[in-house]
Parts: C-alpha cells; structure tokens; sequence
C-alpha cells in the first residue's frame, strides 16, 4: 500500500534516462523532440474550452491505435456520453476501444449531495485506478481536469496531499500521464498542481484577439530536455488537434523540376518562356482591381486544359461571379467545373477563425486531390487575425501544398499604400514565384501591368508589361517604349502606330533610293554606251585613214618605180623606198 | 430521482423500510477498523429494528469501487430507504450520520 510517506521522498531517480512517448499530436511532438516525457505525467492547463481534453483524449487514442499502448481515461466532471459524443466528431471510436479491450474510460461523477462525517482519504481513487491499468495493461493514463475534487470535497489539504500520492503512483508505475488542469487566478490552474507536475508542463490558451479566437500552445517547462520555447499557433480541425509549429519545419521537400503554364502566354515567355515550378507557391500582388483573380483563373484554366485537377478558394467571390466575370475575358471557368475538373470553395472570410478556415481548407485538399491550389486572396483571411498569425498559419499550408507537390496560387489584396506588402513579406521566404500587379497611371488613363518581382531557380524578365483584359482573353502584351518610358492603353497603340508609320517612311525613302541609283545606273550605262558609240565611229574613221594612207603610199611606189624603170634598165636586189639616196647618186 | 423517491417515502411512513447500507473500506488498516466499528455502535444504537450491511474491502473487489463510483474511503452507501445518500468519513461526527441516514428522526420523536 502506498502511504504518504512515499510523498516525501518524491525526487527526481538521477541517473535515469529521459524517454520520450510520442503524443501522435502533428506538430507537438516536433517542437518536444519526441512527445511527453516516458513513464512521467505531464500537465497540460489552460483555460475552458481551450482544448486541454481533447489533447488529452488524443493523446491516449493515438497511443492504442499508432503505438500499440492501452490506455485508461479518467475523467471528472464530464458526462460519459458526452465525452464519447465529443470525440466521435474526431473521428474516434471510443466505444471500439473499449470492446476490443484497448481503452477503459472511467467517468468519475462527484455527488454534491456527499456527507463528510469524518476522516477519509481517496485511496479509493488510486484502486479504482489501478484496477483499471491493470485490466487492461494500459501504458497511458489520462486524468481530465483533477481539480474537480477540490470543489467535491471540502478539505484542500487532504486534496493536495492525496494528489501527490497519485502522481506518485503514477510514476511508480512508470505511467506516461496526461493530467490537465483548468487555469487559476494568477497561476496555471487553480489550485496550484504546478508544484507537484514539474516533469512537463504545456499551456494551452484561446485568446480572442479582434473577434476572432486565436488558440495557442506552449511547452513551459519541460524536464531534462531541451523543447520549442515559442507559443505555437494550433488548431482543432478535423483530423483533431494540431500544433502549428513553424520554426521546426524541414526543408526536406522533394522539389520538381516541372514546369507549368500560368495559362497567360506573355507571362510564361517573361519567366524564362516556360511558366512556373510544379508544386511552387506564387504570390499574385496587387491593388483593387489589378486583375489579381484573373491571374488566378488562368492558371486553373491552364491546368484544366491538361485534364489536372484544381480547387479554387475564393474568399470575396461566389462561384458564379467567377464564371461570369471570367466568362467576360475568354476563361470558361463554368465549363471546367461541369467537366469535374475545377472545385471551388467560396465562403465569407468572416464567418470563420483562421484556424477553422485552414483546417477546412486542408480537408479540401485532402477530399479534391488537385495539383493546383488558388487562394484568392490570401490577404481576406487576416482580417481578424494578426498578420503575424496569418502568416506563420500561411507557412504552414504553404509548405503542407508544397510537400504534397500542389502548385498554389495565392493573390495578395495589397492597400493602395502597399503597407500589406511589408507584412506578409515574412511568407515570401516560401514563395517562389511573386508578380506583382500594378496601375500605371499616364496620359489620362489607367493600364494594368505587370512584372516579376522574382522567380526562383529560372530566368525572368525584368521588364513591366502591359496586362491586357480583352473579350479575346488575357494577355501580357510585350513592352513599348517611348520617350517617357513603359507606354500603355492608347499611348501604346498610338506609339505602336506611329512606329509602324515611322518604319513604312523608312521603306519609301530607300525604295526612292533605290529607284535613284537604278535611274543613274541606267544614265551611267547610256553614257557608256554612247562613248562607246562614239569610240567606235572615231575607230572607223580611224581605220578609215589608215587605209587610205596606204593605198597612197603603195601608188607613190608604184609611181617610183615605173619612174626607175624609165631611167634605168633593170633595177637590182630588193626594192625598198629607203634607196631612194642611191637614186640621187 | 424525486419521483420515484416520493411514493416509497410515504409507503415508508406505514411500514417502516429497514435500512440497507453498503460501506467501502480500505482493507484491514487500523482506521478501518475502527471506522466499522463505530458505525455498527452508532446503528445498533438507533436503529433497534435492525439494518443490513455490506462491508467492501477496495482492495478486494475494485470493480465494484469503478462500479459504485466511490473515491473516498471510508464510503457509506444508504441505498435503502430511499432517497440514496452518500456519506464519506469515519463516522466521527455523530448527529450528522444519524441525519444523513434518517435516524435522527426517529430517536427524537
């Protein structure tokens, strides 16, 4: 039997190496290293209704069904059917546990009307107990919200010193505990359990910060072993409770080297000709009415025409806004829906916390299977929440998406200070792709453009162009320059036109040109011709002469030499006019 | 509970119900002891036309504990008459006791 001496000896066993057991809780057991101190009990204390019993109740399920370790769950105050009620939501079968011999829940009811005649203690309590670890073999022990016996029975003391000799049974029997506690005035819960609970001590708390509750976790004190100081967001969606540990995320996500269209064709050409990463995030900037959802359409339309899978979170519009307005630029959003391949999930960011919506929306996910995911705009679920809690909830989804492979498309509502842009900056360690969507202002009209604020891992375009919405689709029309820089809208067209008026002038001028040098080529080849015209004649005439000259000469010899055939009888040797000295002889 | 209760209440007033009483206790420590001890004396005391009762030993029979939903020790259950009352403490102080049973009553009247 144990008695209250024990009580005084209640000191750590050095030497004894710390174990841990894991909770199963996704993400507690990430910022403990491990879980729960093995073979201790833990406290676990917040306020009511901040989760305390279903961390508990959690803890000891996932226990029998993930590790193979029975487990009895003590429970004050709360109604048996209820509790079974509660947990059945989650998904959890208690009343199959405990046929298959795996769970033993024992609801303790406090009966207000008792009559204390005397001297008691609650050895019971711990019979009752051990009665029940022993049925069944349990490794885990659950007791929720043990300061229901300092309202049931009247002496504090006797309280306090009955639940130190539990707690020291407990870890006798090198049970790993989960006690929880209800917060007290000043201090973790009311009646001081802190003291004797010092293994492990998480904190749980459900603030209401600007109408919306915000749950968060804590690990205060933790044994032995170094934990995750931080508050941690958690939530409680459908697959229970999750803590929201940011800081241990790994960066060990297979990454693809995949590319996928953004359905704009100007805009894949600006990022390297070929559209973004599979399974990136991209962030989608931009004031009212840049065409932040537009952007977001195309890329489902873009996946839709490869016959994949997308869900479209749309928190400002209702589904058949988006068919309608997107139906006006050439996306048949209507038509990919009917066809099973485009989801929507359109809700009032205000109808929900923050946790509700990501929970929900990673149900969403889970349900659809898209490779796709558009968030539109990410911006509508801060409101409420802090920024900060928007942001490390972000991270989260962003990097859940990305393990899973799932390409998201989130647009960013930026205020037309750009204030919002600074805040939500600390997602953009995740984001891989950001476009930013812009009005530019001149000549009396506003254009949308458009630039990659930056791409990772690919080539990009530094240039801003301009974003054309038309009857005919969505455009990013390449750039136009002009003597005031990025020209838009009518300036555009007008520049465009002009230039084609400034090339056709140019074509004119060397056609003239050309016409020119043909009309003095043929003048040259006139001129040459009528030189050699000429040449030809004078050749004539040249040749003409000549002859002429030489039919004289022959007369004058023949003249000669009928002359010498007078004179002398016969002439001797060669005749050569050169004798004619010899004729003065 | 009350109306069930009200009914045999009035069948008791003609035909007194004897008292059934089940008492948990902790095994055969000393104060054990003298806690059935004392409750015995008290009821042989005032309740002269006899009584039933079950001593429980937690250790013995725990389901029963579970069952009955008893924390403390020691636990006096009065199942009979009804209304069904729960007492807790060694029996020390008498004059409640003897309320919480319905003897007080009886023995002034």
């Amino acid at each position: 039997m144990v008695t209250n001496r024990d009580v005084d000896d209640l000191g750590e066993r050095p030497g004894s190496q710390l174990f841990k057991t894991p909770t199963g809780i996704a993400g507690f057991d990430e910022i403990t290293g491990g879980g729960v101190p093995a073979g201790r009990p833990t406290l676990v204390c917040g306020p009511a209704g901040a989760g305390k019993s279903l961390f508990a109740m959690q803890f000891l399920v996932n226990g029998i069904n993930r590790y193979a370790e029975p487990g009895v769950f003590l429970v004050f105050e709360e109604n048996r059917a209820d509790l079974v009620a509660d947990v059945r939501a989650l998904s959890f079968d208690l009343d199959g546990l405990e046929r298959d011999g795996r769970l033993l829940v024992d609801a303790l009811t406090l009966d207000s009307q008792m009559v204390e005649t005397g001297e008691y203690n609650l050895e019971a309590l711990i019979v009752r107990l051990a009665w029940a670890v022993e049925k069944i073999g349990a490794k885990r022990v659950v007791i929720d919200n043990v300061e229901a016996l300092f309202s049931a029975f009247s002496g504090p003391a006797l309280i306090r010193s009955e639940l130190r000799r539990l707690f020291r049974w407990l870890k006798d029997r090198e049970l790993t505990t989960v006690i929880t506690g209800e917060r007290g005035e000043g201090r973790l819960t009311r009646h001081g359990l802190e003291e004797y609970l010092s293994d492990c001590v998480v904190v749980l708390d459900d603030r209401v910060i600007q109408d919306v509750a915000t749950r968060r976790l804590r690990v205060m004190k933790y044994r032995g072993s170094t934990h995750g100081r931080n508050e941690y967001p958690f939530l409680i969606g459908a697959n229970g409770f999750e803590v929201l540990p940011i800081t241990s995320l790994g960066l060990n996500q297979r990454v693809s080297a995949e590319r996928v269209s953004t359905g704009v064709a100007g805009l894949d050409e600006m990022l390297g000709g070929q559209g973004v990463f599979r399974g990136s995030a991209v962030l989608v900037n931009g004031t009212s009415g840049t065409g932040k959802t537009t952007i977001g359409a195309a890329f489902a339309d873009a996946a839709c025409r490869g016959g994949e899978k997308v869900l479209f979170f749309s928190f400002e519009e209702s589904e058949s806004e988006i068919f309608r307005n997107m139906e006006s630029v050439g996306l048949d959003m209507r038509g990919w829906a009917e066809q099973g391949l485009l989801h929507f999930h359109c809700e009032r960011p205000t109808t929900r916390g923050l946790e509700d919506h990501l929970a929900t929306m990673q149900r969403r996910i889970q349900e659809v299977n898209p490779t796709l995911v558009v968030i539109d705009p990410v911006t509508s679920l801060a409101r409420g929440a802090s920024l900060f809690d928007v942001s490390t909830l972000l991270m989260r989804q962003i990097y859940y998406l990305k393990a899973a492979g799932i390409t998201v498309v989130m647009t960013v509502l930026n205020a037309e200070g750009g204030a919002e842009r600074q805040t939500l900056l600390n997602i953009s360690s995740l984001v891989d792709t950001s476009l930013d969507l812009v009005m530019l202002e001149s000549l009396g009209e506003r254009n949308r453009g458009l630039y990659v604020l930056k791409s990772r891992g690919m080539a990009h375009s530094n240039q801003i162009r301009e974003f054309v919405l038309s009857d005919d689709g969505v455009a990013v029309v390449p750039v136009v320059i002009g003597a005031e820089g990025v020209l838009t809208g009518s300036a555009r067209v007008a520049e465009q036109s002009a230039e084609r008026a400034t090339a056709m002038g140019l074509t004119a001028e060397s056609e003239e040109l050309a016409r020119a040098l043909e009309q003095r080529k043929e003048s040259v080849d006139a001129h040459v011709a009528a030189m050699r015209a000429d040449f030809l004649a004078e050749e004539k005439l040249a040749q003409r002469l000549i002859a002429a000259s030489e039919r004289r000469q022959e007369a004058l010899l023949l003249d000669w030499q009928a002359q010498a055939r007078r004179r002398t009888v016969k002439p001797t040797g060669n005749y050569s006019p050169r004798v004619e000295p010899t004729e003065k002889e | 509970m009350s109306i069930l209760s009200e009914p045999q209440e009035r069948e008791g007033a003609l035909t007194p119900e004897r008292l059934n009483m089940t008492l948990f206790v902790s095994g055969a420590s000393p104060a054990s002891a003298r806690a059935v001890r004392r409750l015995r004396d008290l009821c042989d005391r005032h309740c002269p036309s006899g009584y039933d009762l079950k001593v429980i030993d937690i250790y013995q029979e725990p389901a029963v504990v579970a069952s009955r939903g008893v924390l403390a020790v020691p636990t006096l259950i009065k199942e009979l008459p009804l209304p069904v009352r729960v007492l807790i403490g060694d029996f020390t102080d008498e004059p409640r006791v003897l309320a919480a049973l319905g003897l007080s009553v009886a023995k002034e009247h």
